[in-house]
Parts: structure tokens; sequence; C-alpha cells
């Protein structure tokens, strides 16, 4: 598939404090490529570096396997951080500059409107919108100019479920319609629901990147109780369906294997002469998992 | 060019401060010529007629038109200014305008005001000089008429000031004030340092002294005398009553050669710094 961005040892300074440290990875044609990470770890600065708004201090990199320049930043949509918009000017003005900007046509505005589920409010002034509908406000300019790739920076900031949902349900559509994603975050849910792939940073470095199911899968954990819980310890650990048993509080905690359902758990207890008085099922959170990763 | 021509006709044109400055422009240049057209001198032998009639009108509007540039650099400096507030220029730039465009942008914009301006002045120089000059020729109507083109260059050399104020403070409430700071005491201070032949090169000294104020004892008389020299009006230079002044196109050249500088470093600093 197509090299839509290469990065390779991005580096990116901010007097003594280095924001980015030898950051390299590959996003391709058609992926929902998620960069992960907490506040602080580099996520605006490499995507500003990689979009000609600050200048690297060292690597390189490229898009479309091309050098960056004009005719490579009108392939893209972008939303870096806030919505960056004339807070006097209507929305279909603001919008007008874009598309001036990329030579595109009238009828982009009001397609990027539509999508955004703004056309109702073209006349009305950037300034007097509602942080949800701003948000949705970048999302149509990011859409002008039908671009192949939308850079997007925390483009649910500050949202309400409601409006997290719409975001996510346009991010969704575009990713259906082939256009490549580039979605910056630091919530995990966001990026485990939207994307394919993710990049995780801490501190300005890279410290995994995959795919997403690879990277970020949820465990079952399964809490049971009965008469003899020690003994049923002992069987678990040597069973095949089991990946790992502990104690936690006075349940037992057992770790299933991916290929293994919590049915076939209690089925096995049964058998083995161990009924169980208490069954509950949790899956580990993400958010541990990505905690883990980043510690 | 087009391009960026639409773009800043977008920003400014639908911008309430921008029009609410311009019309402030024109009206406070409208309304002086007219308070002033009504004065009425005591003094024998002089009448307030002559500021309106070809050719000193030439010299006349141009200078009270330019009492009013400090507006015009403060519309710059608010439209740039805005640029760095509302992070546009930073959004510009993501959606495709390389960094000199924004400065291309930009002078388009103050080449568009000065123009505007150029247009309104001489718009009132041919009314008022047509209504109130008699024995009209040729020769006496576009005598001293390059003096608009001098006041273009003026309105230019502000406004690419405020240009440059407003990309190194890149606020507002701050650029206004140093803009104005600069003007005085700022120039002024520096100005006693050196040397009177120094003293009138500096950049708002030249920019300012394009329009000079206009011998008024000349531009008023009704009576013509013949000089040594055999000029027929008062040459009150020649008579040692107004100082010496540099040539106007030495000025003009040096005003140019500010106007170049300012636009420099301003692109300079676009370049360089983070957006």
């Amino acid at each position: 598939m197509e090299k839509v961005l290469s990065i390779n040892n991005l580096s990116k300074n901010y007097g003594n404090i280095q924001a980015v440290k030898n950051v390299s990875f590959e996003i391709r044609k058609g992926e929902v490529y998620g960069i992960l990470g907490p506040n602080g770890s580099g996520k605006t600065t490499t995507l500003a570096v990689v979009l000609g708004i600050l200048q690297a201090n060292g690597g390189d990199f490229q898009w479309f396997e091309q050098p960056f320049g004009k005719h490579v930043r009108r392939r893209i949509g972008s939303l870096v951080e806030t919505p960056n918009f004339y807070p006097y000017l209507t929305l279909w003005e603001n919008l007008r500059i874009i598309a001036e900007i990329k030579d595109a046509p009238d009828k982009d505005i009001n397609y990027a409107l539509g999508v955004a589920n703004l056309l109702k409010r073209k006349h009305t002034n950037f300034g007097h919108l509602s942080l949800g509908m701003k948000q949705r406000m970048s999302m149509a300019a990011v859409l002008i100019g039908n671009p192949e790739v939308l850079v997007l920076d925390e483009p649910t900031n500050g949202l309400d479920p409601e409006g997290f949902a719409e975001v996510r349900h346009i991010i969704q559509t575009q990713a259906k319609e082939g256009k490549t994603i580039i979605l910056a975050s630091h919530i995990l849910d966001e990026v485990e629901k939207v994307c394919s792939h993710v990049a995780i940073l801490k501190s300005g470095e890279l410290i995994a990147n995959g795919k997403v199911g690879e990277l970020l899968s949820a465990e079952e954990i399964v809490y049971v109780q009965t008469e003899k819980l020690n003994e049923l310890k002992n069987l678990l650990s040597t069973s095949e369906m089991v990946a790992k048993t502990y104690f936690d509080g006075e349940d037992l905690a057992v770790v299933l294997d991916s290929k293994f359902k919590s049915a076939d758990l209690s089925k096995l207890c049964f058998e083995k002469g161990y009924p169980l008085s208490k069954i509950i099922v949790k899956k580990q959170s993400l958010e541990d998992q990505f905690l883990q990763l980043v510690k | 060019m087009k391009k960026l021509f639409n773009l800043e006709k977008i920003k400014s044109l639908s911008y309430p401060v921008f029009k609410t400055l311009m019309i402030i422009h024109f009206l406070l240049f409208f309304l002086v010529i007219l308070i002033v057209s009504r004065m009425h001198f005591s003094v024998p032998g002089f009448s307030i007629k002559g500021l309106y009639q070809f050719p000193n009108i030439w010299k006349f509007f141009p200078w009270v038109a330019s009492w009013f540039n400090l507006f015009l650099a403060i519309v710059v400096i608010v439209l740039v200014g805005n640029e760095f507030s509302f992070r546009t220029f930073r959004q510009n730039v993501i959606d495709g305008l390389s960094r000199n465009d924004l400065i291309k942008g930009k002078l388009i914009l103050i080449l568009s005001i000065a123009v505007y301006t150029f247009l309104m002045v001489l718009l009132a120089v041919l009314i008022f000089g047509l209504i109130n000059t008699r024995d009209l020729s040729f020769s006496l109507v576009f005598e001293n008429s390059y003096l608009l083109l001098v006041y273009f260059v003026q309105a230019i050399g502000y406004m690419t000031l405020g240009l440059l104020i407003s990309v190194l403070f890149r606020n507002n409430g701050l650029s206004i004030i140093m803009f104005i700071l600069y003007f005085f005491p700022i120039e002024p201070i520096i100005r006693l340092m050196f040397k009177t032949e120094a003293r009138r090169f500096f950049p708002i000294k030249i920019i300012s002294n394009l329009t000079p104020t206009p011998e008024f004892l000349t531009m008023t008389s009704e009576q013509t005398y013949t000089t040594s020299t055999g000029t027929s009006s008062l040459d009150f230079s020649e008579i040692g009553l107004l100082p010496e002044k540099l040539p106007v196109g030495t000025t003009v050249l040096v005003a140019i050669g500010y106007i170049g500088f300012f636009i420099a470093i301003s692109t300079f600093l676009i370049n360089k710094r983070n957006l």
C-alpha cells in the first residue's frame, strides 16, 4: 500500500526541552492511524512539524513519498489543536477562505457544512457558535478540497458525549470513503473505537506502534468463588484454558486465554467438582493497559 | 496574486473594526477640508481660498490626508495582529499558503488601502480644485500633482511600519502602543543623540516629511511678487522664513528604502518564528 507519511528520526526542541525525540513511523493509505499519548507527550508537536507549522531540529519526513510543499499541503485537510477561524466571519466566509487557498469550488463548502450538520448555520458568525459546533466546523474545514488525508489533533476536545459521538461518526464515515486519517488524542477510548493503527508516545519518544488490536487488546478476567478456592487455583494453574490466576480480595481472579470464554471456565469447574457460587466477568480496562505501557 | 487579493478582501471587508476605521478616516478627511474651507482670514491680502485652488491644492489636501495615515497604520496593525490572536496565519499555512504568501497578502492589503486613499484624495482635489480655480489650464491643474504620488508612498510607509510592528509584537494592544510610542517619544529621543544632518534620515522623520507642512503664507497670499529668482509668488524658503528641507526626490528614495527594509524584516520574522 502507498506510503502516505514517513517520519524518520524526527526531533524538535523548545529551548532546552526536547519535545520530540527521534520519532519514526509510517502511515499507509487507508489507515486510520492514532497518535496516542498523555498530555505533553509530543503528539501536537509531531503533527505541527509534519504540517510545516514548526521547523524540525532533526530528522525528516515525507508525504506521499515526496518532500513537503504546496502541492502536498492541498492533499491534506488538517485540524491542529483548537479551531482557528475568524470569529467575525460567518461559517461560509471562513470556509470560503480555505476553499480559495485550496482552489476548491464553492460546492465543497456546502458539502462540508452538510457533513458537519451546520448547513443551517452557514450565515452565523463563527464567534457565536457553541464549543461543539466549533469543533464540528473544524471537521467541515478539513473536508474542503476533498483531501486524501485528514489530520485531526484532539478533534473531540471539550465535547460532551453527544458531540463526541457526532465527531466520531464523521471520522468513521470519512474512513469508510477510503480517506487516510491521522488522529492524535490522549483519549484511549477515542483511539480504540476509531483507529486501525496506533503509535504511542511518551515524553516525546515513540514507545510502541502497530495495529490497535495487537497493542491494546482487552483481556477478560473472571472473578469466581467456591468452597475450596485454593484447590481450584491449583487446578486452574495447570489448565491450558487459563493464562493467569491470582487472588483479588476474597475472590479468585482468572485471566482466560483469548480462545476461551467464562462459560468454558464454569463448565470446567463444575466437571472437576468445584461448582462456582459466584462468577463475575470483567474486562481489564484498556486504560490500565495503556497506563502500563506509558509507565 | 488574485487569490491573495480575494483572501484579504474576505478577511477585511467583513470586519466591522476595519469598516469603522475606514469610515472614520474618510469622514475626518472630508470634515477637515470642509471646515477649513468655511474659515476666513482677517489678515488683509490673504485668503483661505488659495489652499483650494490649483496647484496649491495638491500640497494642501495630501498634507491633511497625511494626518490620518495613523488610522491606516492602525488598521494594518489590527488586521495583522488578529491573524496572530486568532491563530489564522497558522491555519492559512496548514491549509496551503506559504509563509511568504502571508506577507504578500498583507502587502496586497496595504497597496489596496493606499490606492483607495490615493483615489479618495484625488477625487477631493479634482472636485474642490475645479470648483475654486478660475482660468483653468492643463498645466495649472496638473502642476504639483506628483505630490499625490508622494502621499501614496507615505501611506505605504506608515502601513508597512505598522506591519513590521505587528509582526514583531503579535498583539494588537501592545503593537498600537509601541507604534504610537515610536512616533513619540522613542524616535525623537533617539534623533536627539545624532547630529542635525543625520536626524533628517530617521524613518518617521523621512516618512512624515514626504508631505511637509505647506507654506501657508505663500499659498494663501492673494498677491504675487517677482523675486530675485524670477518666481511669481512669495518664496519664503528663499528669504529664510522656512527651514531648509531635503529635496523631495531624495526623501522619496530614502522612504522607499525604509519601506523595503520594513518588508524585508517582516518577511524574515514570519519565516523564522513559529506561527
